[in-house]
């Protein structure tokens, strides 16, 4: 069966990443993010990125830093260490050197990946609602969710509505209360404006239905598209020769959103037999028939953790935000420059910019699957 | 802990035990508002620490879920995300992001706690964007960080807790962006039922001044305690809307058995305690 194929950090880049492509890179916030790939793409110059991610940011902030990012859909934009907004990211936005930002929430874009994984139309949403997330549509207003005079859409990763609402054809059925004939439902919440706590009462019982964005009363529905990137890429602890992906410690959002794209590049700390993993199967995540190619890059997630192999680099955020906060998009630029586009490949940045020392300090302990030390973590204060 | 330990603890720290730090105040007065809960979803920093302070006290029965897709972690070292791996620390189970919101949206989400930059008086929320959310010349636009799970929380949880600093230009009389929807007031006085949101619709906001609560009638949060040491007058001062203080009580301080917990077994090592409150000096003014 023919595998993914086994390629270094900068062919991998060279080969799916150019100007323009739509790309999802993985992990949350500072877990398992694909750090040595999104460097590798600052190394290779690659700019004019239409990103996308469930909650950011330390990647997206290293693109924005490295002026790399023109479109960005996202959820979070938070950077640990003391930005409660990342702050290169924020100066391209505000500059307007990031274009176009499409806002969603966590949940909605998870949604909007599982439509993409599994082929559907769109998937249902009860968030949302009654929020400006559906008021403002950017991409809609740079006038991308069109066609061409051909018929093609403009963008393939653009769908043609940011959002659609509905009126649940089954009423509301769904979201009352459940009866069984043994009871009531277990469930702990107790509000629903839709149905009364006792149940037995139909709809026609209780309040107005609403009417907002349908014009007609019914239950609301909020419709998400599916999310189709070009390129997925994760950073993964283990995975096979086959290509079968383990996952270890907190999926968070990326077995949806790494099958929903077209190309799926999974970096990892170490490539394995597949036998390792194949003798328990139900530790598995992703089948090898998603996976397109296969990098093994060892701390390819600092300075962000990967249980099990080493903890995020608390003195990395802080000594980033000291470096750049309150200062000018140049004085960013430089930092990227120094840090990251200087250095020849992810091993003279790992000696050069870390030292081996740093990273044996972040090495995880087996039973909490990091690494507590105390002594390193009073950084806080 | 004995009496022992607690005495060399306070000895170290160099507090009391009938007084309380601002950061400790908050911690309380959070925890206070978790009692009776069943399911929190919770960020990281205060909300965590007062969520393990409630399971201690008030809330024995409560589950902690994380927005990453952690549920009932044991945390034994502070998390500084929601994906750190300390906050996965001895979890029921580690599950995707869709889970937990799915959870949420079954009905296991009686209470969220939130922050924002800005609240409104009907407790909306902004987190995306101040100065309009078009970028133009004229408005300084300032990019906030966005939803994240805060949208989700606010549509799906029974009641949400808002921990705010009380400041004027936090508390508009409208957000300037609608992030999370709690008392929605569209321009007909459309509540958040008309929007098709059939949860939720109780929120406190938890400032660092006192809580606030929604009026029955209007929906406009008015004051309902101010903490020990803060002047009403001074809230409203730094409300944007000409907030009402007349049924406001004082709040019942933290006692020494609340401090205790907090102290030697919710974060020991003071990595949250120990931070100052931002903007504020210990006697609460600013």
């Amino acid at each position: 069966m023919q595998g993914p194929e086994i390629l270094t950090l900068s062919e991998a880049v060279h080969k799916y990443i150019h100007p323009g492509t739509h790309i999802l890179f993985g992990g949350f916030t500072l877990l398992r993010r694909p750090m040595a790939l999104a460097r590798e793409i600052v190394r290779q110059g690659i700019g004019e990125l239409f990103v996308t991610m469930n909650g950011g940011t330390v990647v997206e902030e290293m693109l924005a830093g490295a002026g790399l990012i023109r479109w960005l859909e996202s959820t979070y934009l938070g950077l640990e260490g003391g930005m409660p907004v990342a702050y290169g990211v924020r100066l391209a936005i505000e500059s307007g050197e990031i274009e176009l930002v499409e806002d969603y929430s966590n949940w909605s874009f998870a949604l909007r990946t599982v439509a993409g994984r599994y082929g559907l139309p769109f998937m249902p949403c009860l968030g949302d609602l009654g929020s400006d997330l559906l008021e403002y549509d950017s991409f809609g207003r740079a006038g991308l969710r069109e066609r061409e005079k051909d018929g093609s859409w403009k963008h393939p990763g653009i769908p043609p509505l940011k959002y659609a609402v509905i009126d649940d054809p089954f009423s509301g059925w769904g979201l009352h209360p459940r009866q069984y004939r043994n009871g009531p439902d277990t469930c702990a919440n107790r509000t629903n404006s839709y149905f009364q706590p006792a149940c037995g009462r139909g709809p026609e019982d209780n309040r107005t239905w609403p009417t907002a964005y349908t014009g007609r009363p019914g239950v609301k529905v909020a419709l998400v598209p599916p999310l189709l990137p070009e390129v997925s890429v994760i950073h993964a602890q283990r995975v096979a020769l086959d290509g079968t992906v383990r996952l270890e410690g907190l999926p968070g959002p990326d077995i949806d959103q790494a099958v929903c794209a077209r190309v799926l590049i999974v970096t990892c700390e170490r490539i394995c037999r597949p036998e390792e993993l194949r003798r328990t199967p139900e530790q598995n995540q992703i089948a090898p028939h998603n996976v397109t190619a296969i990098v093994e890059q060892p701390f390819g997630a600092y300075p962000t953790a990967v249980p099990n192999y080493y903890d995020y680099d608390y003195a990395w955020f802080q000594n980033y935000t000291r470096q750049v906060q309150h200062r000018s998009m140049e004085a960013v630029r430089g930092f990227w420059r120094r840090h990251v586009a200087g250095t020849a490949n992810e091993w003279a940045y790992l000696e050069q910019q870390v030292g081996r020392e740093r990273l044996l300090s972040l090495i995880a302990d087996a039973d909490y699957h990091y690494r507590p030390d105390p002594e390193r973590r009073d950084g806080g204060k | 802990m004995g009496d022992r330990d607690y005495e060399d603890y306070l000895k170290r720290w160099g507090l009391q035990a009938d007084m309380w730090t601002s950061m400790e105040l908050l911690a309380v007065a959070t925890a206070r508002e978790m009692a009776g809960s069943t399911f929190a979803f919770i960020g990281t920093g205060l909300p965590l620490l007062a969520a393990s302070l409630a399971q201690r006290t008030v809330a024995p029965n409560l589950t902690v879920i994380l927005e990453s897709g952690i549920v009932g972690p044991e945390i034994r070292h502070l998390p500084i995300s929601v994906a750190d791996p300390r906050a996965a620390y001895r979890a029921a189970t580690l599950s995707t992001m869709l889970d937990v919101f799915g959870m949420a949206c079954r009905g296991f989400c009686t209470l969220g706690v939130l922050g924002a930059a800005e609240c409104d008086r009907y407790g909306n929320l902004n987190s995306t964007a101040l100065g309009g959310y078009w970028r133009n010349g004229e408005n300084r636009h300032l990019r906030l960080a966005g939803s994240g799970g805060a949208n989700s929380i606010a549509s799906l949880a029974d009641r949400i807790i808002v921990t705010m600093v009380h400041e004027k230009r936090r508390f508009p009389v409208r957000v300037q962006y609608l992030s999370s929807v709690a008392g929605r007031r569209g321009p007909g006085a459309e509540d958040r039922h008309h929007y098709g949101l059939f949860r939720g619709g109780t929120v406190t906001v938890v400032s660092d001044l006192g809580i606030l609560r929604p009026d029955p009638e209007t929906g406009v949060l008015v004051l309902d305690a101010y903490y020990p040491g803060v002047d009403p007058e001074f809230i409203r001062a730094n409300t944007g809307w000409e907030l009402a203080i007349d049924e406001a009580t004082p709040m019942p301080p933290p006692t020494a058995e609340e401090l205790k917990v907090l102290r030697l077994q919710v974060d020991p090592g003071r990595f949250y305690l120990g931070r100052r409150v931002k903007g504020r000096k210990e006697d609460g003014k600013k």
